[in-house]
Order: C-alpha cells, then sequence, then structure tokens
C-alpha cells in the first residue's frame, strides 16, 4: 500500500501550502481561546516547575520564577503545556503519515552529528534567552502579534528573521 | 465538644465525609492485577484456540509478566492492609455475595496457576539455564501435558479477576461515582487491552502484533464506548451522581481523566493502532505504552475520585 510512501522522509508540503494552514490554525485559535498561540511557554512553564520543586525558596526570591508561582495551582495547569503536547501528538501522527518516523539527525555531510546537536543546543539556548526578553517567540510574539497587527509582532519578526539572515553568513559553512 | 457531630452520625474519621482509606497500592494493584488477567487470558485463548505456534510471544514471553505482576499486585495490596497479620481470614470463608471473596478466592488459584503457566515453558524460555533435577523435569513434561486444561481454566479466572478489579470499587454502595454496574466491564476491558498492549511490545512477529493490535483497538472502542455509558448512566441519575460525574467532567480530575486516559490513553494510541494496521510506519511501542498509561491514570482516577463522592449532605 505505502511503497512510495515508505522512502520519502525528505518530502515536505509544499510550504506555502503550510503557512496558509498555520494562519487557519491561528484563527482557530483565536476562536476557541480568545488568544494567539505560543510554543516557548510550555518550556517556560517546565523550567519554573523543576525549579520550584528542586528548589522553592530560590524560585520564590527569584523575580522571574516567582511571577509564575501560586500556592494553589501549579505553573504546568496552563493551556500552553496542553497545546504543546497536542503538537507531539498531531506532530507524531503526521510524520507516521509520511513514513518519516525514525531516530536520525539531519546535518550538512560536511560536519560531524555532534557538531550539529552542540550547535543546535546553543542556538536553543540563545533563542529561549531572547524569547523570554522579547516576552515571546516565534510563534507566541511574532505569529499572534503580527494577527493582530501588533507592532511589537512585527518588530519581534524583523528582529527574528533580520539576525537570522546576519547570523546566518558567520555560520554558513555549518550547512552548505 | 461537638454534639451535633455524633447526633448526626457524622463524625467518622476517614470515612466520612470522604473515604481516605485507599491510597496508591490499591491503583498499582487494580492496573497490575487487570494486566495479569488480560495476559492470562490470551495466553488462555491463543492455546484453547491451538495457536500456539503463530502467536508464541501470547503464551511464552508475554506470560513471564502475569506472575510478576500479580506478586507486585499482592505485595502492594498486603503493604496497604493495616491489620497485615489477619488476611488469612479472607479465606475463612465464601461469600458469593462478596466481590472482596470472589477476588480472594480466585487469586488463591489464578496465582500459582500463573507461575505454573510460566513453568510448564521453562525450557523453552529459558534454554541456557538448565535444570538437573529429573524431579522438576518430570514436573514440566507433567504440566506441558496438562496446558490445555491449564489454559481452560485460566480463561473464567482470568475473566472474574478483571471483573472483580471492577466490582470491587463498586460494591461500595456509598460511593456514587463507584456504585455503577459499569465499572467492573470497564476495568475488565481495560485490563484485556493492557494486557494486549503488553504483547504488541514484546510481539516478534509482524503478524502477531497485528492480530493484538486489532485486538487492542477492538477493546479501545468498547472502552470508550464503556467510558460514554458510565457518564450518560450518571447524568441520568441523582444529585449525587451528577455530582460525582462532576469530578471527571468538570472538576478536578479532569484533565487526568480527558487528558491522560481518553485522549492520551485511548483515542491517541487508537488512531496509531489505525494506521499502523493500515501500512503506515509507526513505532508500536508509542501506542502500547500510551494504552498502559492510559490503564494505569485510569485505576488512580477512579480510585481517587471515588473516594471523595459520597451520598450524605
Amino acid at each position: 500500500m505505502n511503497l512510495e510512501k515508505s522512502n520519502n522522509s525528505h518530502t515536505y508540503w509544499n510550504p506555502y501550502f503550510g503557512g496558509f494552514l498555520l494562519g487557519i490554525v491561528m484563527i482557530f485559535t483565536f476562536y476557541l481561546t480568545g488568544r494567539g498561540l505560543g510554543a516557548s511557554g510550555a518550556m517556560k512553564s517546565s523550567v519554573v516547575t523543576i525549579v520550584d520543586t528542586v528548589a522553592p525558596t530560590h524560585a520564590e526570591n527569584n523575580a522571574y520564577y516567582s511571577k509564575f508561582i501560586s500556592e494553589d495551582k501549579s505553573p504546568m495547569n496552563t493551556w500552553l503545556v496542553l497545546e504543546v503536547i497536542g503538537v507531539l501528538i498531531g506532530a507524531f501522527i503526521s510524520g507516521g503519515l509520511s513514513g518519516r518516523i525514525g531516530w536520525r539527525i539531519q546535518h550538512s555531510p560536511k560536519i560531524s552529528s555532534k557538531r550539529r546537536l552542540v550547535f543546535a543546543l546553543i542556538g536553543g539556548i540563545l533563542f529561549g534567552l531572547g524569547a523570554q526578553i522579547a516576552r515571546g517567540c516565534t510563534s507566541g510574539a511574532a505569529l499572534s502579534g503580527m494577527s493582530v497587527l501588533s507592532s511589537g509582532g512585527f518588530l519581534t519578526m524583523l528582529g527574528i528573521f533580520g539576525t537570522g539572515y546576519v547570523a546566518a553568513y558567520f555560520f554558513r559553512k555549518n550547512w552548505i | 465538644m461537638q454534639e451535633e457531630l455524633f447526633t448526626s452520625g457524622r463524625n467518622i474519621p476517614n470515612i466520612d465525609p470522604s473515604l481516605e482509606i485507599w491510597h496508591w497500592p490499591i491503583s498499582v494493584y487494580l492496573f497490575l492485577g487487570g494486566l495479569a488477567a488480560g495476559l492470562l487470558f490470551f495466553a488462555g485463548l491463543i492455546t484453547v484456540l491451538g495457536k500456539e505456534k503463530e502467536y508464541p510471544t501470547s503464551v511464552k514471553v508475554a506470560s513471564i509478566i502475569s506472575p510478576i505482576a500479580l506478586t507486585l499486585g499482592l505485595l502492594a495490596l498486603f503493604y496497604d492492609l493495616t491489620h497485615k497479620l489477619y488476611f488469612w481470614r479472607l479465606y475463612t470463608t465464601i461469600r458469593i455475595e462478596s466481590p472482596m471473596s470472589w477476588g480472594a478466592w480466585v487469586l488463591l488459584i489464578i496465582t500459582p496457576l500463573s507461575f505454573l503457566w510460566v513453568m510448564s515453558y521453562y525450557s523453552e524460555l529459558f534454554p541456557k539455564w538448565k535444570i538437573d533435577y529429573k524431579f522438576l523435569d518430570t514436573f514440566e513434561t507433567f504440566l506441558q501435558k496438562h496446558r490445555k486444561n491449564m489454559a481452560y481454566a485460566l480463561l473464567p479466572l482470568s475473566i472474574v479477576l478483571g471483573v472483580y478489579t471492577g466490582i470491587l470499587l463498586s460494591a461500595f454502595n456509598a460511593r456514587p461515582l463507584w456504585n455503577n454496574a459499569i465499572l467492573g466491564p470497564l476495568f475488565l476491558v481495560s485490563g484485556l487491552s493492557t494486557g494486549a498492549a503488553t504483547i504488541i511490545l514484546l510481539a516478534k512477529s509482524a503478524k502477531e502484533r497485528h492480530l493484538f493490535s486489532k485486538i487492542d483497538l477492538g477493546l479501545v472502542i468498547l472502552e470508550l464506548g464503556l467510558i460514554v455509558h458510565m457518564l450518560m448512566g450518571m447524568y441520568a441519575g441523582t444529585e449525587v451522581q451528577l455530582e460525582a460525574m462532576q469530578l471527571l467532567i468538570g472538576g478536578e480530575f479532569t484533565l487526568m481523566f480527558f487528558g491522560f486516559v481518553i485522549i492520551l490513553g485511548l483515542i491517541v494510541p487508537a488512531i496509531m493502532e489505525f494506521l499502523e494496521l493500515g501500512g503506515f510506519k509507526i513505532p508500536v511501542a508509542v501506542p502500547a505504552l500510551l494504552i498502559l498509561l492510559g490503564g494505569l491514570v485510569l485505576r488512580f482516577v477512579m480510585v481517587e475520585a471515588g473516594q471523595i463522592t459520597r451520598y450524605l449532605y
């Protein structure tokens, strides 16, 4: 049945069509939840929960963590965490439908897997820091912000992708 | 002194207003008991049908789990007892109207039987660990000869064990969440489903995996139907039932029940198993583990939430 599907690990949807669908998802998110979607919020909640469990006094005294801790409610009890669980389920099913599920590390043939992972980790840490300084990541600030025509959203988008273009020049050897 | 508490009969610590007697070992035991019931049922069924050669995992490798699960479950149960030394009193009586009596006697038979079952496959399961005692060899041959008889005994016993894990709770007529007739079948089906998931997890051939995926898919659909049935029954009930249902559909346990039992524990693995059967490449360990997790969470939710619900106001 799926002979042609079992080997298409590099065939993806048309990105413009994907973007269009993402826009539709945004409309539905606003309709259902009354606000935009976000991705980094779940990570933040997990970090806050872990810090609050391991070192509660530190979390309470910290100006940043204490904002998200309340007596009767776990920081994990937010819809962003559930949204990310939904994203994982959806991505898993979608990967299964396209025959893409498997263990592999995608990287340029010129670099090693280890190098790719180290750079991805560094990039992820920088992005996480940036997302908290900007009070939102690509989805939470830029995408959701732009869809309500917030100037902050446009600035975030320009900031993220503009800096990305500039920085890419220095790190291009990792990919090409 | 608070006399009104005595005259109203409400001063019963740990029992009223909410039961605070059953803790995590009970949930764990109900899960392990259901899992063992499922595994032993499938081992018995495959043997009775004479398909051991085609589906070896369900009769051999997976059946190692059942005595382990039963032993750990019974240890958990024993650990939870307040008067541990009096447990034998369960065996001084047979009360046909008491689920606990049914459970105690079934466990007394099915636990040794599950050990004997594994022993009958000893030389096939552990070919490297030879036993030198002639006596044990003859015993194993004796067991092998009577394997089919054991299978015939296991079928009804495992069903009773699976149902008992549910009606143990529904026999509490003072706890409206538990006191419904669906709980027995629901826990049986959930136990069978976790058993099938374990076999899927351990199966080596695609044929066996697919058979148990199909069985599991059917069981998951049945389980969803039973859950809908249970909620509808409560919805059509009196105020106490409505209040009990509220814990599941709009209260403390909603996230656990809908998030981890219904969505992550039943619907998502069902979709994955369905896709896998359709030929899509999906690692079956993921839906199997989700089913097992969902089964465990279902026990925790039902045991914890049931103790809070009550009749008196």
